[in-house]
């Protein structure tokens, strides 16, 4: 068994052993960090190994349904390496930020599945392997919001069940589809990545496979118009998951535009890649101004979350090696700016019980540690410079100017947006006026620091030292153009 | 033991054991208890000696000179025969506490239990009209009589009534169907039939055409397709649980392994014919099946109202037979394994804490369970989950085989409406899912009976699940793989 299997089973093997035997709370916290840091442990060493001059690695190939040439079949590339590294960092975090505040075993249970889930989603490279992660993952978030939410959480969580289910179905039918043409033409079935890319396909067919994966992929990020579910769920969701969803879960969503349609679908995804720019850059002004019209915190975050993972959408499709080191930078820098900063607004919520952003103000006269943080990780979101989405954003933005001034310009230009009601945010719930709810605000307390700092540094460290970063994405990068250059002179 | 040996030793088996159950319930000596695990005892003892006729590849007609090639022993029938006897030991072995609890399970109920599983072995062993037509009666009149085993309800003496009914005015029309085909291929051997068929020109032989379509109508009815399935939910909910779970996991397979047999044999000549009859059967099926389960405030409605889905994903297989024979029967097999365990559990759980009280369980009644008895909380997830064809599951390898099936048959849009219909499914079974996690607990803790029971409750989620991701790769014991090859040898032992 390879250490990517020991990744992604660890989780889901330690969630199933703690829902079976009733251990005290605290134990469960307990059994809980250990496998989370074995895995953050195993994630870092699968980063120190990981070979900088290479694509793909790690790979581990069995059997599963052999009649339909199903297969186990993981493997780590430089993309999708971002997305791991996060999982395994932000859960034992999220623990220690919140060990306090939640007290029920199924919390951490849930967690643990979902963190199982994604790994096993962002490594599969076989089709049906990926289908069975990106359902089961939904499973825990179902419960956690149904169990754990605030306000309907119940027809919430329904309905974030429904829409994203719709969605799964939808490619699944894509899947079955590919699969079946595959035994049309080569003679025998399979589900695996670099199998399934070889079909032909007419033009009405690969455009109606091509929908079938987008509209998942679509409703999961959620890119415009598919997020209609984003700010009830949100809102509703316990921060455990929030944090999952908007760091990593929305993220996937991303990554497998990117792994599965520019794989399999190449060059359709070319031909429609400028649909889907306009798509993104509409989302990134249209969630922007959403968010800036919010006053729950929590629902705000989320707009604006969907906003920047509109120009990671964006970064993909202009299809060139900048847009695709950017967008995967973003995806790892968003992540741990987007988890801290709902981390942090876990934390607040704790001390003042709202969301509110009109009943906050003054917190950085208590809370000076506390202000400070919320600041970095808020600018860090925008984009300021040091940080890591600066680069981020900058990489996507020189792609896409090499790919169209014109949408360079507006993807520059939107991204004032979130500067705004970030800018907005920050003066009025530290500064402004103190009031009954904020003026016994009690600042960071240890447990929390340990928490945010590692996130702060790492924040720090992908901003000013992007180049240590990079290398580990750029033969994935590489690969991926040349990929594209070959299609363009066919 | 030799094949020939089991074929006979196992109706023989349920025979004597009937007839021994009903001569010994007059007896001083007889309690429910025994008479209950007399029923137990020889479902597990036939099951055992049937099991070993499944796995390798043959086909045999038993005693042909005295039975004149009445039936035939093959893996298919092998298969199914195992199926059933599991099936009715599982259903029985869960409603120990129902059948404990209530009065109206006399020693009738369990020689009527055995009489049917008897009458269903026959009907997956024959190969020709009449015998089936006889198995399937003995079949349905012990069903009829077990659905309204309670006669101090109002509820179960209407579904009796009704299903007794409705199912003999069906069953006519397998009578008129198969003497049409009589008239015409002068055999209701079904291989004579069949070599008539393919040596006759299509339109030379209408009668057959037409008796086939009789035929049909009777199956359609047995198997609740719409618009022939009106009896199911009235009759699913006047039954006793136990009853409910016997007809939706064993009684229906039944009914689809002779379709199946007759299907391959028979129709897939005339496939063009009717291929857009149970295209347009599966749509409306499906649709119609769907509306029902959604508008349900009972569970146990609701699970009625789904077979009649599930039926609808079946047709569509039966669909694609015509074009990708072998992948479409044996996902049709594979799916009926998958229903088969799915249903038994789900049913079965419900049976296991209704105690064996008359009430149909509502979803409000399900409320807070999670936190009362979570292992029978998340037991009944993962039966709806199957269901409902989530992932690593059962149920979600069998409709991948069914869909796969259809897009391979060139049904696309049908796989779709699948897609579609189990969208939907997903709704009404996730809303079990939330009653039993997300709601404050209506009900005090109780005791719900017993640990063996629970047991095979459990055994159930377990296989389940391990149907749904089992692999030789992490424990030797067959998985996905080995229920396909089953399924696949299954098929081919029909010569195909």
């Amino acid at each position: 068994m390879s250490v990517l299997s020991a990744i992604i089973f660890l989780p889901i093997l330690t969630a199933i052993f703690l829902f079976f035997v009733n251990l005290h709370i605290t134990l469960v916290k307990i059994v809980y960090m250990i496998s989370t840091l074995v895995v953050a442990y195993l994630a870092l060493n699968l980063y120190i190994d990981f070979d900088a001059s290479s694509s793909m690695q790690f790979i581990e190939q069995h059997a599963w349904i052999s009649q339909y040439g199903i297969e186990y079949h993981v493997g780590v590339d430089g993309v999708s390496l971002g997305i791991v590294m996060m999982n395994a960092l932000l859960m034992p975090l999220v623990a220690i930020a919140l060990y306090k505040q939640r007290d029920k075993r199924g919390y951490w249970i849930n967690l643990l599945f979902v963190q199982g889930g994604i790994m096993g989603a962002v490594l599969a490279l076989d089709l049906m392997l990926f289908y069975l992660f990106w359902e089961l993952m939904l499973l825990p978030i179902f419960f956690m919001i149904g169990l754990f939410g605030y306000g309907k959480s119940n027809f919430i969580s329904m309905k974030f069940n429904m829409y994203t289910i719709f969605g799964s179905l939808m490619m699944l039918i894509s899947i079955l589809y590919m699969a079946v043409e595959h035994k049309e033409q080569f003679g025998f079935y399979s589900f695996a990545l670099d199998e399934l890319k070889n079909i032909t396909l007419t033009t009405t067919e690969s455009l109606l496979v091509f929908s079938g994966f987008m509209i998942a992929f679509g409703i999961k990020i959620p890119i415009f118009p598919f997020h209609t579910w984003l700010s009830d769920t949100y809102r509703s969701a316990p921060m455990g998951i929030v944090i999952v969803m908007s760091a990593l879960m929305a993220k996937l969503g991303t990554y497998a535009i990117w792994r599965f349609l520019f794989t399999l679908l190449n060059e359709t995804s070319q031909e429609l890649a400028p649909y889907f720019i306009w798509i993104g850059l509409f989302g990134l002004i249209y969630f922007g101004i959403s968010a800036i019209t919010q006053t729950h915190l929590k629902r705000m975050f989320a707009l604006s979350s969907a906003s920047h993972l509109s120009l990671i959408v964006v970064g993909f499709f202009i299809y060139n090696s900048y847009g695709l080191i950017g967008s995967s930078y973003f995806i790892v820098a968003h992540a741990l700016s987007s988890a801290a900063l709902f981390l942090m607004v876990a934390m607040m919520y704790e001390r003042v019980q709202t969301y509110t952003i009109d009943s906050l103000g003054g917190i950085a006269k208590f809370a000076p540690l506390f202000a400070l943080f919320f600041a970095f990780f808020a600018l860090s979101i925008v984009g300021v410079p040091f940080t890591a989405g600066f680069v981020a954003e900058v990489l996507i933005i020189l792609g896409a100017f090499e790919y169209d001034t014109l949408i360079g310009f507006f993807a520059a230009t939107s991204l004032l947006i979130p500067m705004l009601f970030m800018f907005k945010t920050i003066s009025k719930v530290l500064y402004g006026e103190t009031n009954e709810r904020t003026k016994n605000f009690q600042d960071l307390r240890s447990h929390e620091l340990l928490a945010v700092i590692p996130l702060a540094l790492l924040i720090l460290a992908m901003g000013i030292f992007p180049n240590y970063f990079i290398k580990k994405i750029e033969p994935t990068a590489k690969a991926f153009v040349d990929k594209k250059e070959a299609v363009y002179h066919e | 033991m030799s094949n020939e040996f089991i074929a006979l030793a196992v109706p023989a088996l349920l025979l004597f054991s009937a007839i021994f159950i009903l001569l010994f319930g007059f007896s001083s000596h007889y309690t429910k208890n025994r008479g209950y695990f007399i029923t137990l005892a020889t479902l597990f003892i036939a099951f055992i000696i049937s099991a070993n006729g499944v796995g390798t590849k043959y086909s045999i007609l038993i005693l042909p000179d005295i039975f004149n090639s009445m039936v035939v022993y093959d893996t298919f029938s092998a298969t199914f025969i195992s199926l059933f006897l599991l099936g009715g030991f599982l259903t029985l072995a869960i409603a120990k506490s129902f059948v404990d609890k209530t009065n109206f399970f006399t020693h009738e109920s369990f020689v009527l239990l055995l009489f049917s599983l008897f009458g269903m072995v026959v009907l997956t062993m024959a190969n020709e009209l009449l015998t089936a037509f006889i198995a399937l009666e003995i079949a349905s009149m012990s069903v009829y009589i077990l659905v309204g085993l309670n006669k101090n309800s109002l509820k179960a003496s209407e579904a009796f009534f009704k299903y007794l009914l409705l199912g003999s005015f069906s069953a006519s029309f397998y009578l008129l169907g198969m003497m049409l085909i009589y008239a015409q291929a002068k055999s209701t051997n079904l291989d004579v039939i069949a070599e008539y068929i393919l040596h006759t020109e299509l339109h030379s032989q209408l009668l057959i055409i037409a008796g086939s379509m009789l035929i049909m109508i009777t199956i359609m009815f047995k198997i609740a397709a719409v618009p022939f399935g009106a009896w199911v939910l009235d009759v699913y909910e006047g039954a006793s649980l136990p009853i409910t779970a016997y007809m939706a996991g064993v009684f229906k397979i039944a009914i689809f392994a002779f379709v199946l047999r007759l299907f391959l044999k028979d129709y897939i000549t005339f496939d063009a014919i009717y291929d857009p009859l149970i295209i347009g059967g599966a749509l409306v099926t499906m649709f119609v099946g769907s509306l029902l389960a959604v508008i349900q405030q009972s569970v146990k409605k609701m699970l009625a109202a789904s077979s009649v889905v599930h039926s609808g994903y079946i047709l569509i297989a039966f669909a694609s037979i015509g074009e990708a024979t072998s992948s479409a029967a044996s996902a049709i097999m594979f799916y009926l394994f998958a229903y088969f365990i799915s249903a038994i559990g789900a049913f079965g759980v419900l049976s296991y804490i209704s105690k064996g009280s008359d009430k149909a369980i509502n979803y409000d009644d399900l409320d807070g369970l999670a936190k009362t008895r979570p292992i029978i909380a998340a037991a009944l997830t993962i039966f709806m989950l199957s269901l409902a064809g989530f992932p690593s599951t059962i149920g979600f390898i069998g409709k991948f085989y069914i869909l796969t099936s259809a897009i391979e048959a060139g049904y696309t849009f049908l796989a779709f409406f699948g897609v579609l219909s189990a969208f939907v499914s997903i709704y009404y079974y996730f809303k079990v899912v939330m009653h039993l996690y997300f709601k404050e607990a209506g009900h005090v803790e109780v005791h719900y009976g017993y640990k063996v029971s629970l047991a095979f409750i459990v055994l159930s989620g377990v296989v389940v699940l391990w149907g749904g991701v089992g692999t030789s790769l992490l424990l030797d014991i067959p998985g996905i793989n080995a229920l396909n090859e089953l399924s696949r040898y299954s098929i081919e032992s029909l010569g195909f």
